[in-house]
């Protein structure tokens, strides 16, 4: 009895251990990030490298609210992430549930060609969509951005939601239909409800996605009404010269709002992944 | 997936690529779509007030040829990113009608017919009085046509820190075998190394390589723009002197094998390298950073080996681009910007980071009082392009962008091969893209 105590405790210690690698390997890019934001040129590009700003100064920060349009570009991010967000939900729910739940010819070739879809990488994708969205004329807006986004959100989401709602006893779905409910009546009142953790899943994927993604930002938007973040960032390196500073300080604040939203939805997140994880 | 049978893989392989690829058939249908306007692509410049002068004038010009403020696109496009961008926006038939483009660049897209002639507009630059740079046109000018309109100079001075030497009582070395000894003198490390060369698998390697192959009478082809010449005993001599440099003098930062294009202005902007051989972003930064620094910063000719001293300069130009569909609006906007009064307005704000084409222009004081400009105007007349003795063909382009020229110097350095066997792995991979491009 002693030895096996002994080995979980062994082996309590190991995961501990990793744990407390891994925590520093993610927050140590976030500190540093902050920390550089902090300091002044002299000190980013002084020979000694410093853990805590020796003088710290805000005044990245004032540079890069005062003299860029910093504010702009967040706006610009949360108006195409959160359009694409809703939009992926609602598109998602209502093609998971057809696909979860109807019978109609084509069905298994939808939900493999999803997979599909959402596996051609960006960078074969981006000329062609940008062709279609210069024939749309949709470059340089808002909605062209959020079309393009919802390209790869709706597969996932569809993907994801369809077998979530596969694992939703059909039992329930059929009481809520004899009791008068339509289709769509069941989907809302029934599914949705016992699929918060996947809707969270699937939220909080398209919200990053759409915040982070840069490639297709990068082609499809030229002018500063429309850029978001991403793209914003790299206008801090001009030529070879980077200006660390005001970048690092743009990429902490670009950082916090992905961040505070898995935070609060940190419990269904988890949870849904983890069911996403052995459904389907 | 799981049960998926091969046929089912496939067929849904075959409905997703049709659909995601679709969209190919529609190329080249957007441009005759875009109402009459006026689209520039801005690549941000060092002092916001050029960027401030560049945008004025382009809705100056969008005036006075009757377009209205809605009718001009002036989009900030950064550096690194531009190309891809323009990849798709040329595919989609929809490029800006005037973008900045670095010299190699100028050739690519001229040797895939996506700019407009702009002959006649070079023709008339030439006839300013005193002329223009014709270094500048090595870059533009492609089949005997220029094909870009040369906006700058690009020099590559030796930036030196002027109180270390006069800290040491030496003066600036003439030639590298002083730049050496003096190198000594001056430095300390690990704070403090001589000479910020940059050695990583970047472009500035490349061009910090053959600038010092050159005084030794290395080059990497012929004029002719066919014959390669990397292995030559010439090349293999100054390949020794950076070897000897970094292993044996210690002049060289170690880390300096591992930078990207920014490690030598970083090594200097921190004064951790007293010689960077850089374009005067550096000086540029120090005006809006570093004002002590810059003042004890002397932007130098490169020492001279055997051969002599021959300074790289590189071009970039405005190139209009032929698939936009107001090619009258594209050359007027160029022909404006180069009017000699604009076009000194945005140079001179620049704080000396571009170096006009107009020779004439160098007349002014703001050229001839600052001490840090002085040798300017020579680099400018001999300046040579980093494909010397060839020109900055779509060949010399892809070897700068593949990086072979550092891949050698680092077999030197890190793999610890023979000059000249490194050299001969380089020649070797150099001839095979020159033949292919040869080929068409």
């Amino acid at each position: 009895m002693r030895s096996v105590s002994g080995t979980r405790r062994l082996l309590r210690w190991i995961g501990n251990g990793l744990l407390v690698v891994l925590l520093v390997w993610t927050l140590v890019p976030f500190y540093w990030m902050v920390a550089t934001s902090l300091k002044k040129d002299k000190e980013i590009y002084g020979f000694e490298a410093t853990l805590v700003p020796r003088q710290p100064t805000l005044a990245n920060y004032t540079r890069l609210f005062a003299a860029t349009p910093f504010t702009k570009y967040v706006r610009n991010s949360t108006i195409i992430a959160c359009s694409t967000t809703i939009l992926s939900l609602v598109f998602g729910c209502l093609g998971a549930y057809a696909l979860a739940r109807l019978r109609f010819p084509g069905r298994n070739l939808i939900a493999r060609g999803l997979v599909f879809t959402y596996l051609v990488p960006p960078a074969l994708l981006f000329i062609p969509l940008f062709t279609v969205i210069s024939t749309l004329r949709l470059v340089d807006t808002h909605q062209g951005l959020i079309l393009t986004y919802l390209s790869f959100s709706v597969p996932f989401c569809t993907w994801l939601l369809m077998g979530y709602f596969r694992s939703v006893p059909l039992e329930l779905e059929e009481a809520a239909l004899v009791d008068g409910c339509t289709r769509l009546g069941s989907l809302v009142r029934v599914i949705l409800p016992m699929s918060l953790p996947a809707l969270a899943v699937v939220a909080f994927f398209s919200f990053t996605q759409s915040w982070n993604e840069f490639l297709y930002a990068n082609v499809f938007v030229n002018s500063v009404e429309v850029r978001t973040i991403t793209t914003g960032l790299t206008l801090f390196v001009v030529e070879d010269v980077f200006f660390w500073g005001p970048m690092m300080g743009a990429s902490f604040l670009s950082a916090l709002p992905p961040l505070v939203l898995y935070l609060i939805f940190q419990r269904w997140v988890v949870k849904g992944l983890t069911l996403g994880a052995v459904k389907g | 997936m799981a049960g998926m049978t091969r046929r089912q893989v496939l067929k849904s392989a075959g409905v997703a690529a049709a659909v995601t690829t679709s969209p190919w058939w529609r190329v080249g249908k957007s441009a005759a779509q875009r109402a009459k306007k006026l689209v520039f692509w801005h690549l941000p410049n060092f002092t916001p007030l050029a960027d401030e002068l560049q945008k004025q004038q382009v809705y100056e010009f969008a005036k006075q040829a009757g377009l209205k403020e809605a009718d001009v696109e002036y989009a900030v496009v950064a550096g690194e990113q531009a190309q891809q961008k323009l990849a798709a926006a040329i595919e989609a038939g929809n490029p800006p009608d005037v973008m900045r483009l670095y010299e190699s660049n100028v050739q690519f897209y001229a040797s895939g017919g996506h700019l407009l002639d702009v002959n006649d507009l070079v023709d008339k630059m030439r006839r300013e009085p005193k002329g223009i740079f014709e270094s500048a046109l090595s870059s533009v000018i492609y089949k005997g046509r220029a094909m870009g309109v040369p906006l700058a100079v690009n020099p590559w001075p030796v930036h030196a820190r002027l109180d270390l030497l006069e800290q040491a009582k030496v003066e600036y070395p003439k030639t590298w075998d002083e730049f050496i000894e003096t190198s000594k003198k001056i430095q300390s490390p690990p704070r403090l190394f001589a000479f910020g060369m940059c050695l990583g698998l970047v472009e500035d390697t490349t061009d910090n390589v053959m600038n010092l192959l050159w005084c030794y009478g290395g080059k990497m082809v012929e004029a002719d723009n066919k014959t390669v010449v990397m292995n030559s005993p010439e090349n293999a001599a100054g390949v020794k002197v950076i070897e000897a440099m970094f292993k044996t003098h210690k002049i060289i930062p170690p880390g300096a094998i591992s930078w990207d294009n920014s490690g030598n202005n970083k090594a200097y902007q921190s004064k951790q390298a007293a010689f960077v051989m850089n374009p005067t972003s550096i000086y540029a930064y120090l005006d809006g950073n570093d004002k002590d620094l810059q003042k004890v910063t002397g932007l130098m000719p490169v020492p001279a080996g055997p051969k002599g001293a021959i300074n790289q300069i590189d071009t970039w130009a405005y190139g209009a681009f032929k698939k936009a569909p107001y090619p009258e609006l594209a050359k007027g906007l160029l022909e404006y910007f180069m009017q000699p009064a604009h076009y000194d307005k945005i140079i001179q704000s620049t704080g000396g980071r571009w170096v006009p084409v107009y020779k004439r222009l160098f007349d002014s004081p703001f050229w001839k009082e600052k001490p840090a400009f002085k040798h300017f105007i020579k680099m400018a007349e001999t300046g040579v392009p980093v494909s010397y003795a060839g020109s900055p063909t779509p060949a010399a382009g892809e070897v700068l962008n593949t990086h072979l020229i550092p891949k050698m110097i680092q077999r030197v350095l890190v793999d610890n091969w023979e000059a000249a066997r490194a050299l001969d792995e380089c020649h070797k991979r150099i001839v095979e893209v020159y033949a292919r491009y040869a080929r068409g």
